[in-house]
């Protein structure tokens, strides 16, 4: 049973990282919330049997900065990236068009 | 002479149909794009709508250009930059060119749409970019019926009809001309409401959109858009269902409105 928590917590901290680094904001919070909860209960766990709580304290830091880097996504502003190179071939783009606009001729 | 008056009449209530009073040229338009992922909605383009006046040596015509664009943290993962425009006449929003441009995660594709209006014939060229990076396009000369239009003019001329004049359940048909293939698309009022959005509360047009025979937008009811219920008719919110999932898109801006 304590293994396979200690198994599970590992399993669920990977995941909340990885989670933390995509850019998927608040749903980031879920397998963190999971890999607390299951932290929680091997460390519980481990202290009932008086053995070492150490890889539960690191796996703890490693959701604290996984929590802290899904919150920095999550309120980060939603921006577009405008290159150079985008605003040219709209340029270009625009001016093809215009040449093949010349021959209409509207009515009304 | 009740037989002419009723053909001025019958003329003159197309000509009012078909004339343009809610499109005007400087009008921005800009959305969030969100996408539902394990029940959270996640934001992921910007979605712009707008209007410029081009002007040739012949003709003054009016750009109709929406644009999605992935937002900057997950263009590392899946960049998005699609471009759909048309170049309409400002009176009737009777299109002449139409050009959609997509590049998705490296997936290039370009259609280009030469409508003949007196014919009804539409010249297409479709480009596509080959894996070594080489380009190779397809001309076709289509047929199409008097009242097709591409998708954009479809968008903006949904939002020039006289909806105030409709009841509640009435729908109306469209046809769309998308990947070279005419595809029919019905409109219906569903309700009016008052929604709150980025631009105020609204008391807007719920309308549901469904395409008859495409799968692109899955089930009855299930794509819904908000028009406000004023002169501009501005798009605030829709929510939609794609075969692989649901989102929705949120008005964020809007500027340069006719009224």
């Amino acid at each position: 049973m304590r293994v396979l928590v200690i198994t599970l917590s590992i399993i669920l901290t990977i995941i909340s990282l990885i989670f933390s680094i995509l850019p998927f904001g608040y749903i980031a919070l879920i397998p963190i919330i999971a890999a607390f909860v299951s932290g929680l209960i091997a460390f519980k766990l481990l202290q009932k049997e008086g053995k070492s709580t150490t890889i539960i304290k690191v796996l703890f830091a490693i959701i604290t900065i996984s929590l802290g880097l899904a919150i920095y996504n999550a309120l980060k502003p939603n921006e577009i990236e405008v290159d150079q190179e985008t605003i040219e071939l709209q340029k270009q783009s625009d001016e093809e068009t215009l040449e093949e606009l010349e021959d209409i001729e509207i009515d009304g | 002479m009740s037989r002419i008056l009723l053909i001025i009449t019958v003329l003159f209530s197309f000509a009012v149909k078909g004339q343009n009073n809610t499109i005007a040229a400087g009008e921005k338009l800009t959305f969030t794009a969100s996408y539902n992922m394990s029940g959270l909605m996640t934001d992921l383009a910007q979605v712009t709508m707008e209007t410029n006046e081009v002007k040739t040596s012949k003709a003054t015509l009016l750009r109709l250009r929406c644009k999605a664009q992935t937002y900057s943290k997950w263009d590392n993962f899946f960049k998005i930059n699609d471009i759909y425009e048309t170049y309409v006449n400002p009176t009737n929003l009777i299109p002449y060119l139409h050009k959609r441009e997509i590049n998705e995660g490296g997936y290039y594709k370009k259609m280009q749409y030469n409508f003949d209006r007196g014919l009804n014939k539409v010249k297409s060229v479709k480009t596509k970019r080959r894996k070594d990076g080489t380009f190779w396009s397809e001309n076709k000369n289509l047929t199409i019926g008097s009242k097709t239009n591409d998708i954009v003019t479809t968008i903006y001329y949904i939002r020039n009809l006289d909806i105030h004049k409709a009841a509640i359940g009435s729908s109306d048909n469209f046809t769309i001309l998308f990947d070279n293939e005419e595809t029919s698309m019905k409109i219906t009022l569903l309700s009016k409401e008052t929604i709150s959005t980025n631009i105020g509360k609204k008391e807007c047009y719920k309308l549901s959109i469904s395409l008859n025979n495409n799968d692109i937008l899955s089930g009855e009811n299930n794509n819904l858009l908000w028009l406000t219920a004023d002169a501009n008719k501005i798009p605030v919110y829709a929510k939609f269902k794609v075969p692989v999932g649901n989102g929705e898109l949120k008005i964020q801006s809007a500027t340069g409105l006719k009224h």
